[in-house]
């Protein structure tokens, strides 16, 4: 797969069809109540997805050591992710810190618009690698959160455990990975025609929206510095770096390792900033948003996830 | 003939995933009825927001309720060291309603 073949995905074209809508400032819109169906749509398929091809394959240590990588890489990104942000990005420590959490932890949108593009290209990744995606959104936030405390910026803790290991996503996706476990194909086989053949047509349109979402977010992020918004593509390219560069050491296939490069140079914007909001009402949602959702998101739906996978196809080949 | 009687109407503009804070102050205080709304847009001076159902961090609901002075009075003072520091619009006025008691 080249870089041309990536960026002309129907996923990809629709993302940048949205952006540019916006930018123009169309009044095209899609209804919020149908964004939020199609989001949960997504994860419910590729969690049944998930836990049907493990059923198929059954498991392995291969598993096990891909999902210690993952909790590893999420406990461990958002602190360089910091240290940048409080040198480079000159941002205070608190805003630093919960920046730094939606760094280490990932964007399901983005993994599954990996997917595609890797299902596409005759690279799929591991169906486990959604059960990675979901053990790797929660660690970060308590790295992010033990950053703050330092600064004295955590104003409560009650309703955070809740929010943070019973976040809607991750019940979904931990949940439908349950059952496609489960279920197994042949159960899965009379469910597929929803949630398989229409799973691209759907991703398509919510990638429209998310390209008018993420543009509309860039117009008003009135926070972002260049310095800042500098390191919302230098901070994916050096994680992404690293997720490659591990899934290659233990052993994964190109495809498996393209998508815990893509976890990894992810960032949250759907778990990470609610938590944020309410254990640090003090940092600027603004800024924490705007970054991960309109300067990382967009870089690496269109550049990110042909990076990763250029890195992993060389390093692999070799 | 219908009695009319004076109460406080309290609207607190914040952020959903503030909004159980608010809550949690108005019960603190005795207030029983309240009601939260969703909002659509607007603009301030940290700039434009709108609803947004995707990441929900930045969509804002308003907390509205209906009660005595005591109680309003209570309410403001508990919740005046949270309006800078989560970004709260704090709303008081007097309003006419009949039925005075159910406030």
């Amino acid at each position: 797969m080249n870089g041309i073949e990536s960026l002309l995905s129907p996923v990809i074209l629709f993302f940048v069809l949205g952006a540019a809508a916006a930018f123009a400032r169309s009044d095209l819109a899609i209804p919020e109540s149908i964004a939020k169906g199609m989001s949960l749509y997504l994860m419910a398929a590729i969690g049944l997805k998930g836990g049907k091809e493990i059923a198929e394959l059954g498991f392995s240590t291969e598993i096990l050591v891909a999902a210690f990588a993952g909790i590893v890489l999420s406990f461990i990104l958002p602190l360089p992710a910091f240290f940048a942000l409080r040198k480079f990005g000159r941002l205070d420590p608190l805003n630093a810190a919960a920046c730094s959490a939606h760094y280490g932890s990932v964007s399901v949108v983005t993994f599954v618009a990996g997917m595609e593009v890797l299902s596409s290209a005759g690279m799929p990744p591991a169906g486990y690698m959604v059960a990675v995606l979901a053990l790797m959104e929660t660690p970060a936030i308590i790295v992010g959160l033990l950053l703050a405390k330092r600064t004295g910026g955590v104003t409560r803790t009650g309703g955070l455990f809740h929010e943070t290991v019973l976040n809607g996503s991750v019940v979904l996706l931990l949940g439908s990975f349950m059952i496609g476990l489960v279920i197994g194909k042949d159960g899965f086989v009379p469910i597929a025609p929803v949630f398989e053949l229409a799973f691209r047509g759907v991703l398509c349109l919510f990638l429209l929206d998310m390209g008018l979402v993420a543009a509309r977010r860039l117009r008003d992020a009135r926070a972002l510095t260049w310095r800042v918004a500098s390191l919302g593509v230098l901070l994916p390219i050096f994680n992404g770096t690293i997720g490659v560069l591990l899934g290659a050491s233990i052993g994964l296939d190109v495809g498996t390792t393209v998508a815990l490069g893509i976890l990894a140079g992810s960032a949250s914007y759907i778990a990470v900033p609610a938590v944020m909001r309410m254990a640090l009402p003090q940092a600027d949602p603004g800024l924490y948003l705007g970054l991960s959702l309109a300067v990382t998101f967009p870089f690496n739906i269109i550049f990110g996830i042909t990076l990763y996978t250029f890195i992993a196809t060389r390093i692999i080949g070799l | 003939m219908t009695e009319i009687v004076q109460r406080r109407r309290i609207e607190v503009l914040v952020d959903a995933p503030l909004a159980r804070r608010v809550v949690e102050v108005a019960k603190s205080v005795g207030i029983v009825g309240y009601t939260v709304l969703p909002t659509l847009e607007g603009e301030g001076t940290h700039g434009h927001w709108s609803d947004d159902q995707v990441s929900g961090a930045l969509a804002k609901v308003l907390f509205l309720s209906v009660t005595s002075e005591p109680k309003a009075k209570a309410f403001m003072e508990a919740i005046e060291p949270l309006l800078e520091s989560h970004g709260l619009v704090f709303l008081l006025s007097t309003v006419d309603v009949i039925r005075g008691k159910k406030f």
